[in-house]
């Protein structure tokens, strides 16, 4: 961004710090944070009340989470401007190596939910490419076949788990955002929850139009039951936007009016929340149920996208336009 | 033993020697490279704190719009005041700060360790004064409280050249005294003066404010908030959510395999997908979930179960007990 547009966001409205210039590599840690976590708990879902048919789904999802995670670590990292840096997030720096942990801080938790996430994440991951033959390396495969031998309350309590952090991860973000001073984020408590059920929403969009482009029929049984998933959460979005800017008032203002609010309206709740639903309802534009399924998807998560750059940016820069962003 | 500064805005004159002191001690250097800009609404043109003024005089210039007429300088004034981190007793971008890069030192000042920050910006965004800003190595400054000079037994830069004793540095308890008498003495005179950081404001500033006007005024907040408050409700409402979201998401799992069991045919089977075999759908163990949950045992069990239920499916439409929905056979 330009000086002469940083000077416009330079003064901070009284009893707010300053806006902590937070742009797109947080935009995308946000929105694919969201799609990792997602990814992995609707896999997690399916492996614990699908059925033999969800096969291709439950591995789609594992082998999609932790490949998104690792672009999560880097645009964080990127973000920092100096990458050397991240270390200091781990380790207390006079004190190496004791790691440091402040649970009480919103990014130390997030770094720490990250990691341990990270750790549940490769594992499905691995399991997903031995079970896909994609991995052969015979340590891994005798590691699978120990696997095989634990108790399974063991197993299932680890993938509950690692649903849990999962969990952690896609709402931490919200969270983050309020644990400010800057106006609409603190006062905005329901973001968590928000971004936690755009996660699952977008998640469930993605596996849907990964299966679609793989050559499944919209009808089939695991489309249908995650497209199913996608619409309850969709609604649920829907819900707590309303309630969000309702509980806001006048804070709600950067969010819902200007050159935000019109990418808001359309973008974020217009495209991301409206148009799916009635995609599913009603035979919009003519297009088959298959079309209407992958616009539908596609919808949910470029409207996931668009809500995470409002949410950050607007408040941060009510002023400046959104092209110079 | 709290160290701290207790300015007294009456007597602030607005030389700026504490913001020039700052600049001088701590090696700052000038703004946008020494060029004079105008702010064109004060005849403040610093403007703010940020990552290189650590001190400044902010000019309240309470003059009406319409100057045209005669007398408009009764109840016209100048407030000053010096501005500066307030070290706050709760310090909220000492609590957000993940790398443990701030701290509370033995001075019971706020000290932002350069070799340790990392550049995430939580601090900036925690501040509900507005002191933390980011420099142009990306990372957070701030006033130091002249760590080094008070390590050496010297009192800060500002304090020492405030020719009007203005900024008054020594133990907090000892300047809350001195103030309480002033704004005693000031109330006497029918000055409406108070003193801005006592407990109520973020538990205590170590460096707080005689004021005469609103806090606001000033360009402080009257009742600043921590990050920290919000983050209770906002992790309590996200699970809230995940809650519903787990449930919502099995409510829709669940449903076809529930309308199956209500003798209804499934929704959405396409003549290109496998015949629904009712609850369970193949799987082992009936009508409950999968036993297995492990991915790698649950994908052996759920093939076994496949090549079983070969045989009770009418027409499979692909090579292999699933039916090729699963994928297996890719």
């Amino acid at each position: 961004m330009s000086a002469e547009l940083l000077a416009q966001v330079a003064t901070p409205v009284v009893g707010h710090g300053f806006a902590p210039h937070w742009g797109w590599y947080i935009v995308l840690y946000f929105f694919f944070g969201g799609l990792c976590a997602g990814s992995y708990f609707v896999a997690t879902l399916l492996l614990l009340l699908g059925d033999p048919r969800d096969r291709d789904t439950i591995r789609l999802g594992y082998l999609i989470s932790f490949p998104l995670l690792i672009l999560c670590a880097i645009l964080l990292i990127l973000d920092l401007g100096v990458p050397s840096r991240f270390w200091h997030m781990v380790f207390q720096s006079k004190n190496v190596p004791e790691l440091m942990f402040k649970p009480w801080s919103p990014i130390s938790l997030g770094t720490w939910i990250l990691s341990a996430f990270g750790l549940f994440s490769f594992v499905a991951f691995l399991g997903a490419l031995v079970d896909s033959g994609r991995l052969r390396w015979a340590p891994v495969l005798r590691l699978a076949d120990r696997v095989r031998g634990l108790p399974r309350q063991a197993v299932v309590a680890w993938n509950v788990l690692g649903s849990f952090f999962g969990f952690g991860l896609a709402g931490y973000t919200g969270v983050l955002v309020t644990a400010t001073t800057i106006p609409v984020w603190q006062n905005a408590r329901l973001l968590g929850g928000l971004f936690l059920t755009s996660a699952a929403s977008a998640s469930y969009a993605l596996l849907v139009l990964l299966l679609l482009r793989r050559g499944r029929a919209h009808s089939d049984p695991s489309v249908a039951k995650l497209a199913r998933a996608d619409r309850f959460t969709v609604v649920l979005e829907l819900l707590l936007i309303v309630v969000l800017v309702l509980t806001l008032g006048q804070a709600s203002r950067p969010i819902t009016t200007g050159g935000f609010g019109v990418l808001f309206w359309l973008g974020a709740v217009g495209l991301g929340v409206v148009a799916p639903l009635l995609l599913h309802r009603t035979a919009l534009g003519g297009w088959d149920a298959h079309r209407r399924e992958v616009i539908a998807a596609v919808c949910v998560l470029v409207g996931g996208l668009i809500l995470r750059f409002v949410v950050v940016m607007s408040p941060q820069y009510p002023m400046v336009p959104l092209w110079a962003l | 033993m709290a160290k701290g500064f207790y300015t007294d805005t009456t007597i602030c004159i607005g030389c700026k020697a504490c913001q020039t002191a700052c600049h001088q001690w701590n090696e700052l250097p000038a703004v946008n490279d020494g060029q004079v800009e105008l702010t064109g609404n004060s005849y403040d043109n610093t403007g703010r704190l940020s990552a290189l003024d650590w001190r400044h005089v902010r000019f309240i210039e309470q003059f009406p719009e319409d100057r045209s007429q005669d007398g408009f300088l009764h109840g016209s004034r100048w407030l000053m005041m010096s501005d500066v981190c307030k070290h706050c007793v709760k310090a909220g971008c000492l609590e957000v700060c993940p790398t443990g890069a701030i701290i509370r030192t033995e001075f019971d000042s706020v000290f932002i360790q350069q070799d340790v920050c990392n550049g995430c910006r939580a601090c900036i965004a925690a501040c509900p004064f507005g002191v933390v800003d980011v420099g142009q190595d990306g990372k957070a400054h701030k006033c130091t409280l002249c760590y080094d000079r008070l390590q050496h037994g010297m009192e800060p830069a500002c304090a020492q050249a405030c020719p009007t004793d203005s900024i008054r540095f020594g133990e907090v308890s000892e300047l809350m005294v001195l103030a309480d008498q002033r704004v005693a003495d000031l109330r006497a005179e029918g000055v409406p003066a108070y003193v801005y950081g006592k407990e109520e404001i973020v538990g205590g500033l170590n460096c707080f404010f005689l004021l005469v006007d609103k806090p606001e005024v000033y360009g402080m907040p009257a009742d600043p908030r921590l990050p920290s408050d919000n983050v209770p409700e906002g992790l309590g409402l996200s699970a809230l959510t995940a809650a519903v979201v787990a449930a919502g998401s099995v409510v829709a799992f669940r449903k076809e395999r529930m309308d199956g069991m209500g003798g209804e045919p499934p929704p959405d089977t396409g003549p290109d997908t496998v015949p629904h075999t009712g609850p369970g759908g193949g799987s082992p163990g009936g009508g409950g979930p999968p036993p297995g949950v492990d991915l790698v045992a649950f994908m052996s069990a759920v093939h076994g179960a496949n090549e079983t239920a070969r045989g009770r499916r009418a027409e499979p439409k692909a090579e292999g007990g699933c039916g090729g929905a699963c994928g297996c056979h890719a």
